[in-house]
């Protein structure tokens, strides 16, 4: 395995997190909304994100990035690989965050809204200010599983040409015939990413401890 | 409305979503040569993992295909657009008009004729068997019964391997099992690690990786007969293929086409224009 080789997994990992990067900050705040709509009981579109939720857990990734990469251009919607993989990314772990959030909106006290009520304030300033920090902290360490397994699914993507960590480094071992090597140098890689990962879940966790502490 | 209607309507309509969404989109259409000039570009779909077809040196496609993709990007009136993707995706990418053609080792068999065309052949590839080296128990086409049998999933190889089974039968003994890789490297992996007996390929896959790997790999004898890789491109899209299978002319006649299979497979061929398979 050349120096050249390693540059390529290198590579890959650029497209992983940055594929990553791109589904966590779209999955997020869509699934949030999703939560809020049917936490709300918003006619209709409640009903509409519980049948989203159960198609989109039902389908595997790989079938959903074929279907997508595949069928989008016939509909006259001109797709690549890394939109195909984005949008599957996305579409998959909102289905997944919308669950995390909403189990932590259900489980949120109905006094603390009353009480806000009480003493005048409005929608947004209630959701920012008394919701949103609360449900936050409880859903955390789910969205961080969530996270990591998205990062870790992206090898999945490959089917459309996508090269991430794990085809680069296929690629590798069909050229060298020696697999080996790159895999290791591919879970290097992964174990840096997804440990970065948790390390901002601690500090997350810290800091809202001390401000608790503070507070 | 009870929550167990509620339920089971979510999941109804979960249910009708996918069916929807096929009539809505419908049957696909692969572009005409007349649609590609127009457009001026071509898309061209190729494998990365095909030593020593299609494969990736220090980040860059090379292998025989990538040699006359270059070759076609010189001659062609048009843009080339190049698509580099795992062998999964590349057949239903050109049967569902994604790609215009794929550039790659399909072998031409009688299942996937029905529903592509195939070019004037690219190689000489009858299918062989590669064992471990120093494997003595398999010395004959006769000893791999009730051998184990790595080769790629969907591949034209598990589709012939029939013949061999017609084979081994013949000498009195029986198919073993089967085991089926998304590609290539992993089969010779478990070949290497004992997991399988050995690895049916064809023979210039084989020749490419004993040559690499002679102290791990060693070539058996052909357990097929004719078999010829060829460029594949959506059923009926008739002017595209003549004009695939002229630039293959060209190059059989300028000679660029023998010295890249004379470089990448060790020997040039002798090649039909056109081939009818028979499985």
């Amino acid at each position: 395995m050349s120096s050249a080789d390693v540059l390529a997994i290198f590579g890959g990992a650029l497209t992983t997190l940055l594929l990553s990067a791109a589904g966590i900050a779209a999955g997020l705040p869509i699934g949030l909304g999703m939560a809020l709509v049917r936490w709300g009981r918003v006619p209709v579109a409640a009903r509409g994100v519980a049948i989203y939720v159960s198609l989109l857990r039902a389908t595997p990734l790989v079938t959903l990035v074929l279907l997508l990469f595949f069928a989008l251009p016939n509909a006259g919607i001109p797709v690549g690989p890394i939109s195909a993989g984005v949008l599957a990314l996305t579409l998959n772990t909102a289905a997944f965050n919308c669950e995390i959030w909403r189990a932590a909106l259900m489980d949120f006290p109905k006094e603390q809204i009353e009480a806000a009520q009480s003493v005048g304030m409005r929608r947004g300033l209630r959701f920012r200010r008394i919701v949103l920090p609360q449900i936050a902290r409880v859903s955390l360490p789910g969205l961080i599983n969530e996270m990591s397994l998205l990062i870790k699914v992206t090898p999945v993507l490959a089917v459309v040409g996508v090269v991430d960590i794990t085809r680069a480094a296929v690629r590798i071992g069909a050229e060298t015939y020696e697999p080996l090597p790159p895999f290791f140098v591919a879970l290097a890689i992964y174990l840096a990413i997804v440990f970065a990962l948790v390390s901002v879940q601690r500090w997350v966790e810290r800091r809202q401890l001390q401000r608790a502490a503070a507070a | 409305m009870s929550q167990k209607h509620s339920v089971r309507r979510t999941l109804l309509a979960a249910l009708a979503f996918p069916l929807a969404l096929w009539g809505a989109i419908g049957s696909a259409q692969g572009a005409t040569l007349e649609e590609i000039k127009k457009r001026g570009y071509m898309v061209v779909a190729t494998e990365d993992d095909f030593r020593p077809f299609e494969f990736v040196k220090d980040g860059k496609p090379t292998g025989f295909d990538n040699e006359m993709v270059e070759a076609l990007k010189k001659s062609a009136p048009f843009e080339i657009r190049q698509e580099i993707l795992p062998w999964t995706g590349i057949l239903a990418g050109v049967a569902t008009g994604k790609y215009d053609i794929a550039i790659t080792a399909a072998i031409i068999t009688k299942e996937r004729a029905q529903s592509l065309d195939f070019t004037s052949p690219i190689a000489d590839a009858t299918h062989y068997y590669v064992k471990k080296k120093g494997d003595s128990s398999i010395k004959s086409i006769a000893d791999l019964s009730g051998k184990t049998v790595g080769v790629q999933a969907g591949s034209a190889l598990l589709g012939r391997l029939p013949e061999l089974k017609a084979m081994i039968e013949k000498a009195g003994g029986k198919m073993g099992k089967v085991v089926e890789y998304t590609s290539y490297p992993e089969a010779y992996q478990d070949l290497a690690l004992g997991r399988t007996d050995y690895v049916v390929n064809t023979v210039i896959n084989l020749k490419s990786l004993v040559a690499e790997k002679p102290a791990v790999f060693e070539l058996g004898q052909p357990v097929s007969g004719k078999s010829y890789p060829a460029w594949a491109i959506k059923k009926g899209n008739t002017e595209l293929l003549v004009f695939m299978n002229d630039f293959i002319a060209k190059q059989k006649a300028n000679g660029t086409m023998p010295t890249l299979q004379k470089k990448w497979f060790g020997e040039a061929f002798e090649l039909p224009v056109s081939f009818t398979p028979e499985f």
